[in-house]
């Protein structure tokens, strides 16, 4: 059933043409500014009534850049990788009654069959259950008023008519958990700060989202982000702090403009200010832009990098009693807040009807690497991995074999293949061995080599590690040495168990949760695949033939017809030979580039 | 008044108080870089870990609850806290004579006190006011020797020969040799002072003293 505000949002007017073209920046890159500059010069040339609207992404990064037509009495089209010349004939088609084109109808208008299937109908969609993203794709993220249309800040008049613990008891009656990583229960978190005796209490939404891979929040907060605004004044009423503050990294300048946008509307709209609503209740968000650091993702880090400078402290006393310049501050997640702000709008139940028995609701993943379909999908917790990775997002490349998933991003673990009917919730996830993390999903693929995945993420905490602690500091660094040692085939024996011991001991002592869960990579990819580790040890071969040092590149003889194309690209003249004649790569030059392998039209250079 | 347990010990400390406080009421020591009471307390070195209710935590910065039962050593402690200063002393250049407070420092302590073989005899030579043995071109082997002692025979004269083994880290070999090489010290003379308790003399010390051996032309037998 679409509700009637969804209806108008997607026909727009009478006798209107309503074409969407999201506007976020994942889809910007992907070439939708051009899409939409382009789209008024068409619609021009064709002399049509047509209202261009902006929206918001819908999550399916392979069809990136989509637009959506839509006109009254024939069902709304979603059209995928649309390029600027195909525009005009993708618009008339439509118009004609053509939809074939299409990658799917949003639904069915009739029972004629136009071609295209319905949303509803295809695995990726079907299976997801969009609560927090329900808006994504759909609205325009910079007009309250289409938020306003869709039910939005109802929750917050909702939670202003009950009593402060009342709302407290609401969320603790969701059962919802911190969407950021570590899984805290919300109402916990909001009941130590509102019990606190202060005159000033913050709330903080945290925007930072360092994690390489993830990107929901920025998603959410560009698509919707008077959701995130909403929730945040819940909070804010909950606590009862008088000032938010967003933090957002300053190189998502888009989100940090939409939220500002989003807050300078809601202070039009009374939503923010003195009195709120008729209230006795005052509140005010500012938009911080940070420089960003994924230590920020630690609350206290993230407190200490909005009173100057990111570094962690030793806890307790924790933000809650004692946080920003020494007040009781709750840091909360962008995800966590439009959960709030959706479960006040839609009632508990409609929330706690997903989940498993200690992890309630929906979470969105951002399914990324080796798979068909990247994007960022919000299921139930509790689905598992095997769903999301090949119901979902449509399984591995051609001819490829799925090896692991690695959950969480840096601070999180590989989960091998055989597990992935393990579901998706913050204990069982823990139990082996990686978190849930903001929910990163790289899926691995078998030409990945599981050496190299561990070291990608030790570079990363290790350049991310604010240096204060001695474990992470150092320890970091000497795990990353031997990690480019065995990758380099230097390797020794006794290097895994060095590894064990010190990734034990960094994330038994190390100061805040970054340097406790940086090992985490390193001691997954160990648990589930030491065979790879001593096979780079013992036998010096990479079995993914990924390791540069561990592979040489060779032409096989029967399959070399001599065209001699690998002869230009190769940048350092190490293939000898003569056009007609089988060619040879000279491994004293080779640098192991890869250039012959990617334009040898017969498939003859081999990586050994 | 707070009630806690450190090692079984029952001991009172006010409200507030942090995990070293009780510790030490109780009578226990545990191990303390870079703390500074009333100056510093950052818990960045992660020395002073101990458990407090089975989990890891620093004891400079922890404060107490009521009824928390503390465990200031086990062997899981002591390896945590011989790692985390392994990892200090290696990003530390160990050459204490360069230094200006000659190895009497807190750092090198605890590698003595917890037996770590990265600190050479001559880092503690200099504490007890000792001539170099090396100005005199005697071959002592101090540079080359693990720490500990506290150097008594160097204050008869007599050179260290290396009785508590010789430090397997390459970075205090490279160090030990300018130092050789400064004094003009006789590489045979050296070796067969070396070759007293270690006979199989690793391939890449051995390299590293042809390379310092004085240019007349002597390759010493190894």
């Amino acid at each position: 059933m679409i509700g009637d505000a969804v209806h108008r949002l997607i026909y727009g007017d009478q006798g209107e043409i309503v074409i969407k073209v999201p506007l976020a920046s994942c889809t910007i890159a992907a070439g939708a500014l051009e899409l939409y500059r382009m789209l008024g010069k068409t619609v021009e040339k064709l002399n049509l009534n047509v209202k261009i609207r902006r929206a918001g992404c819908m999550g399916m990064c392979f069809l990136d850049p989509w637009i959506e037509i839509a006109e009254r009495g024939r069902p709304p089209a979603i059209y995928g990788n649309v390029r600027l010349e195909n525009l005009e004939e993708i618009i008339t088609s439509y118009l004609d009654g053509d939809l074939s084109g299409a990658y799917a109808i949003r639904f069915r208008v009739g029972d004629r069959d136009y071609g295209a299937p319905p949303l509803d109908s295809i695995p990726n969609w079907r299976n997801q259950v969009r609560f927090v993203s329900r808006n994504c794709g759909l609205v325009d993220p910079e007009s309250i008023e289409d938020y306003i249309m869709t039910g939005g800040y109802r929750g917050l008049m909702n939670a202003l008519r009950m009593g402060r613990e009342e709302v407290i008891d609401i969320v603790k009656k969701s059962g919802l958990r911190g969407r950021g990583g570590a899984g805290f229960p919300t109402w916990l978190k909001w009941r130590i700060a509102y019990e606190e005796k202060a005159s000033v209490k913050f709330v903080v939404c945290n925007g930072d989202e360092g994690d390489p891979g993830a990107f929901m929040n920025r998603l959410l907060a560009e698509s919707d982000p008077h959701r995130v605004v909403e929730g945040l004044v819940i909070a804010g009423y909950a606590v009862g702090a008088s000032k938010g503050f967003i933090f957002v990294r300053a190189e998502k300048p888009l989100m940090a403009d939409r939220l500002e946008k989003a807050v300078e509307q809601a202070r039009e709209h009374g939503f923010l200010g003195e009195n709120i609503l008729g209230t006795s209740f005052s509140f005010d968000v500012e938009v911080c832009r940070s420089a960003g650091a994924f230590v920020c993702g630690e609350e206290t880090a993230l407190i200490a990098a909005l009173e100057g400078r990111a570094r962690p402290r030793q806890r307790p006393p924790y933000p809650a009693t004692h946080g920003l310049w020494g007040n009781p501050t709750v840091v909360n997640n962008v995800e966590t807040l439009a959960h709030v702000a959706t479960i006040f709008q839609v009632g508990v139940e409609e929330f706690t009807r997903y989940g498993t028995e200690k992890s309630k609701g929906t979470k969105m993943f951002c399914v990324t690497g080796a798979v068909r379909e990247t994007g960022v999908y919000e299921v139930p917790i509790g689905t598992t991995i095997r769903k999301l990775v090949y119901e979902i997002a449509g399984g591995p490349r051609e001819g490829r074999v799925v090896k692991a998933v690695q959950v969480g991003g840096p601070s999180g673990g590989c989960i091998p293949a055989d597990l992935f009917n393990l579901e998706l919730d913050y204990e069982s996830l823990q139990a082996h061995g990686a978190i849930m993390g903001s929910g990163g999903l790289v899926v691995i693929d078998d030409s990945s080599c599981m050496v190299s995945v561990a070291k990608f993420f030790t570079d990363f905490t290790l350049a991310e590690s604010c240096g204060k602690c001695a474990p992470c500091r150092i320890g970091m660094k000497i795990m990353n040495d031997i990690l480019s040692r065995i990758a380099s085939g230097d390797g020794v024996e006794s290097d895994i168990g060095v590894l064990r011991e010190l990734g034990a001991a960094i994330s038994r002592t190390s100061l805040c949760a970054l340097g406790g869960t940086a090992p985490n990579p390193v001691l997954s990819t160990l648990r589930y695949f030491e065979d790879e580790y001593r096979e780079h040890i013992v036998n010096k071969r990479c079995p993914a033939k990924s390791c540069p040092k561990l592979v040489t590149y060779v032409i096989d003889e029967d399959l070399c017809r001599g065209c001699g194309i690998c002869i230009k690209s190769c940048p350092t003249s190490a293939i000898d030979g003569a056009p007609g004649k089988v060619y040879t790569i000279d491994r004293t030059r080779c640098i192991k580039c890869g250039a012959c392998l990617a334009v040898c039209p017969f498939g003859a250079v081999r990586k050994v | 008044m707070v009630k806690v347990h450190v090692n079984g010990v029952e001991v009172d400390v006010p409200p507030g108080s942090y995990i070293i406080d009780a510790v030490e009421e109780a009578g226990f020591k545990v191990p303390l870089l870079c703390y500074l009471q009333g100056v510093f307390s950052e818990a960045t070195c992660r020395i002073c870990v101990v458990k407090l209710n089975g989990r890891v935590v620093p004891a400079c910065r922890y404060p107490v609850q009521e009824g928390a039962s503390i465990v200031t050593h086990d062997e899981e402690l002591i390896s945590l806290r011989r790692l985390n200063l392994e990892l200090l002393l290696a990003i530390h250049t160990i050459s204490c004579w360069n230094c200006s407070v000659k190895g009497s420092c807190t750092l090198v302590s605890l590698a003595k006190e917890m037996l770590i073989e990265g600190i050479p005899v001559c880092s503690e030579c200099p504490l007890y006011g000792e001539l170099c043995l090396l100005s005199y071109r005697i071959p002592c082997l101090g540079p080359l020797t693990i720490a500990g002692c506290n150097a008594e025979c160097t204050k008869l004269g007599a050179p260290c020969t290396g009785c508590r083994g010789f430090i397997l880290s390459k970075g205090v070999w490279r160090e030990a040799l300018k130092h050789y090489k400064m004094r003009n010290v006789d590489v045979e003379s050296l070796l067969s002072a070396i070759r007293v308790f270690w006979n199989n003399l690793p391939e890449d010390l051995s390299k590293l003293i042809k390379e310092v051996s004085p240019s007349n032309g002597q390759q010493p037998e190894v």
